[in-house]
């Protein structure tokens, strides 16, 4: 007994020079058979998918063979980068992108922070349940609750002329300067209790015992939160913050779509919707592919360099 | 078991189960051997349409309908009658989400039903199969139908007919009661308090709905709304076709055609004109504030509460809301459509000949077999004869409808059961009726084939409030507030020319309609001094545009309709 235990761990301790042999791969065959099905997922949808980019280099037309259609090299890519309204469409989609990380980030951390300090349960899952219900919600409804209550006669309208901060109802969504705000906001409003579950995760694996030194140490309420539980669950926000860089130009596209309008049109429209528009609705497969290629490359090599960046700095990594 | 045997038996059940659907839609199609000779001498006294050849051989028809629809109750009375008498029992797949994204997936997977209706993606991937050898062949009715329309219907790009336009296959040119097209829009209750003015201009408008507005500045405890542009994704006339209206044009879409040459109008100076009138107007209160950021269900909201004055819009676009003020007995807050134009030497052109209805109703595809194309068509032959179409448009004599004195009419009742949606899906075949090819005018009895053309139910119809409305103007439907529609030029309408996606013609007018959603709101809700430099913004912008090539699109398209279209 005590013997096979010692192999097993003998045999779990990886070894860097090990040769990959017959009588290894008979050894673990039940654990690679396992692993076959999955493998095959991710070949069949992650892997073979890349044989569609081929399409960003024809004039790809649906129900041809592959054989007949037309080879056309970087033009897609050079009508996306040539118009004029890309530059802006780039501009738009990594500002709304960046606010929504960072706002993002931190309500959701100092809500977890908050929710960690509230020591009656009961009062802590209901703040909980509220603040991430509105997660469940699809944006069109969001939009929709959104769109109410920034009508003239919306709440927020309402409550602003009550207060007297304002004399009479402001236009919120006809005027591009509001429209990045409203995008953060509303993000904040539907994810910021959803984001804050995996932080408060992190937290309950902090060692009590830690708490238990800084009480010793004479720390105040706010000590512990700085020097015991944010440090406790930086390793999550930095992975979390590297997966976050890679998706930097998907800022959404139902919320921009269904708010804008033409009055906001430039500060509103994202890759995906210029996408939409000149791509997929005209039948234009061809550019969405190119338009897909340029973002999961400039996504692959975002989330390359925070992962290269965070090695460096000696932080937690995700490759 | 070991794993291997485990990922075998996997793989095996869902190849099974993948066969399994293949198979199951493979089969639909013709091994059905149900009641074929059972009760066909049922309630159908009045058909002799039936298909000798065809026999009652019972087969079913897969059917996409692109838009959303209910599916009809099982027992539904005419799909009933169908099935008895020509053997065709319909399975319908309606439209869920949005229809580029379902065809799209459609054509990636090369997988339809029997019959689609008509989409210019479809013939583009070849989906259709050509329809006038088996029309000549087959379908003597059919062929007699669309006789007059034969060479419309041909494909500019390969002169194949490849669908049956469901509309516009008119032998009479018959009034309807109901305009269902373009125009301001104005709330009764303005022209009532005015007494009953004769509204011709664009001024003589908005002076009223000034006037209205200053003496009532609520209406039930709601503020009063002059005017309301609806500029919400692809309902955009609101905003955008006026112009042409104004100098007398009928609607082409983007363009005015004038001897026979299209160009566009945004930028040119009568739109100008129109739309510092709306500056205006929005300077001195009378446009919603809100009016360009609102989305259709806020617009129809606004306009349910009564609390609208006036816009531009198509009828059937806002027929709804129309609909909830009468359920309201708010029938003087309901609207009249106005063919209003800049001065008074113009001749209104809103109301148009019915033009035959391109790129709609349905086609027959590439997955149905050779003997099931055949049927289909010949089905599609039954169903045009006399008596089917009184069928399929009134229902069945005494049931959904009384004959007195030779003339069809409705009792009060039955009226009523043909707005209500419910009894509809157990006693219409609205879904199949809807895109199928129909006589339009007069049947050969001098009934009218719609319900809403028929003189006397267009009076029976009408409510009290109406009917004094009217006789105040001495009309008798509120089709006559518009003139007479002339005879339709033989190109038209612009609208229903097929940019083909992708072009450098389709990428201007996508280009073209962004500048206008972007420019025409801003130019409105400017301040009257900074009007004129917005819009020179706006024509400078355009000017970059490459309009050329989508004018010559249209032009090529109008020139070869008046080639081939033309009857020599």
């Amino acid at each position: 007994m005590e013997q096979t235990l010692k192999k097993n761990r003998a045999d779990r301790t990886p070894k860097k020079d090990k040769k990959i042999t017959w009588s290894l791969i008979k050894d673990q065959s039940q654990l690679i058979y396992m692993s076959v099905p999955l493998l095959a997922y991710i070949l069949l949808f992650a892997y073979y998918p890349i044989w569609g980019w081929t399409m960003a280099f024809q004039d790809y037309k649906p129900a041809k063979d592959f054989s007949d259609q037309k080879w056309v090299g970087f033009k897609h890519f050079e009508f996306l980068f040539k118009d004029d309204n890309f530059l802006q469409v780039l501009r738009n989609t990594l500002a709304m992108s960046v606010i929504n990380l960072i706002l993002g980030f931190t309500t959701a951390i100092i809500l977890a922070l908050l929710l960690n300090e509230i020591k009656k349960i009961f009062w802590k899952r209901t703040v909980q349940t509220i603040s991430y219900l509105p997660h469940f919600l699809s944006w069109i409804i969001v939009t929709g609750i959104v769109a109410t209550s920034l009508a003239s006669d919306g709440i927020v309208n309402d409550v602003l002329m009550k207060l007297h901060l304002i004399s009479e109802p402001i236009q919120w969504l006809s005027h591009g300067k509001y429209f990045w705000g409203i995008v953060g906001v509303s993000n904040v409003w539907k994810e910021v209790g959803w984001s804050t579950i995996i932080y408060l995760a992190a937290m309950s694996s902090i060692d009590p015992a830690l708490y238990e030194a800084a009480d010793i140490d004479g720390a105040s309420r706010y000590r512990k939160m700085f020097h015991v539980t944010l440090p406790g669950i930086k390793p999550t926000i930095i992975i979390l913050l590297i997966m976050q860089v890679g998706h930097i130009l998907e800022a959404g596209f139902e919320i921009q779509y269904l708010l804008g309008n033409g009055l906001v049109v430039d500060w509103s429209q994202t890759i995906d919707i210029f996408v939409l528009k000149y791509g997929l609705a005209q039948g234009n497969y061809s550019l969405a592919t190119a338009a897909g290629i340029f973002k999961t490359v400039v996504s692959v090599t975002l989330l390359l360099i925070a992962n290269g960046v965070s090695k460096r700095l000696g932080e937690e990594r995700l490759l | 078991m070991g794993g291997k045997s485990k990922s075998i038996f996997r793989l095996g059940v869902i190849m099974l189960l993948s066969l399994s659907v293949i198979l199951s839609g493979c089969g639909g199609g013709n091994n059905k051997v149900a009641n074929s000779g059972k009760g066909n001498n049922g309630n159908s006294g009045q058909v002799t349409g039936e298909n000798a050849a065809n026999g009652v051989e019972p087969f079913e028809i897969s059917v996409f309908i692109g838009q959303p629809d209910q599916q009809p109750t099982p027992d539904n009375k005419i799909y009933k009658l169908i099935k008895e008498k020509t053997g065709a029992s319909f399975k319908f797949e309606f439209l869920a989400g949005d229809i580029d994204q379902k065809l799209g997936v459609m054509i990636a997977g090369g997988d339809y039903p029997d019959m689609m209706t008509a989409n210019q993606k479809l013939t583009a991937a070849g989906a259709f199969i050509p329809l006038e050898d088996l029309i000549e062949e087959h379908a003597p009715n059919l062929k007699k139908h669309y006789e007059k329309y034969w060479n419309m219907m041909k494909d500019p790009n390969d002169g194949h007919i490849y669908n049956l336009p469901n509309y516009g296959a008119t032998n009479a040119d018959v009034n309807s009661s109901w305009y269902s097209g373009p125009a301001f829009w104005i709330q009764k209750d303005v022209l009532a308090e005015a007494g009953y003015p004769q509204v011709k201009t664009l001024d003589q408008y908005f002076d009223l709905i000034k006037e209205y507005k200053a003496k009532h500045p609520e209406i039930d405890g709601t503020p009063t709304v002059g005017f309301e542009i609806l500029n919400y994704d692809w309902k955009n006339w609101g905003l955008f076709n006026p112009p042409q209206h104004l100098i007398g044009h009928p609607n082409d879409g983007g363009v005015v055609v004038k001897d026979g040459v299209a160009e566009i109008f945004a930028d040119k100076d009568f739109a100008k004109q129109y739309y510092q009138k709306l500056n205006q107007m929005n300077a001195e209160g009378v446009i919603d504030k809100e009016t360009f950021t609102q989305n259709f269900d806020q617009y129809m909201a606004k306009l349910s509460s009564g609390a609208v004055l006036g816009m531009f819009d198509q009828h059937w676009n806002f027929q709804k809301a129309e609909d909830v003020l009468i359920t309201q007995k708010k029938d003087n807050r309901t609207y009249v459509g106005l063919p209003l134009v800049f001065d008074e030497s113009i001749k209104d052109h809103y109301k148009d000949r019915p033009a035959l209805n391109l790129n709609n109703g349905f086609g027959i595809t590439v997955n149905a077999s050779e003997e099931q194309q055949i049927r289909i068509i010949k089905l599609l032959d039954t169903l045009i004869q006399e008596d089917w179409q009184k069928i399929l448009a009134w229902g069945i004599e005494g049931e959904d409808y009384i004959v007195k004195d030779g003339r069809f009419m409705k009792t009060q009742e039955q009226r009523d059961q043909f707005t209500d949606a419910t009894w509809k899906l157990a006693n219409k075949a609205d879904s199949f009726f809807g895109q199928a090819p129909k006589m339009e005018g007069l049947f050969s009895d001098g009934n009218a084939t719609d319900g809403a053309a028929q003189p006397e139910e267009m009076q029976a119809a009408l409510r009290d409030y109406d009917k004094e409305f009217l006789s105040k103007y001495g009309y008798s439907t509120y089709v006559d507030f518009f003139s007479p529609a002339p005879e339709n030029d033989i190109a038209y309408p612009a609208w229903s020319v097929d940019l083909v996606d992708g072009s450098e013609a389709k990428i201007a007018n996508t280009k073209l309609n962004e500048l206008q959603t972007k420019f025409l709101p801003k130019a409105i809700l400017a301040k009257p001094g900074e009007f004129e430099s917005v819009w020179a913004d706006y024509v400078k912008e355009i000017g970059k545009v490459n309009i050329k090539a989508y004018e010559d699109r249209i032009n090529e398209v109008l020139q070869w309709r008046k080639d081939s279209w033309t009857v020599k």
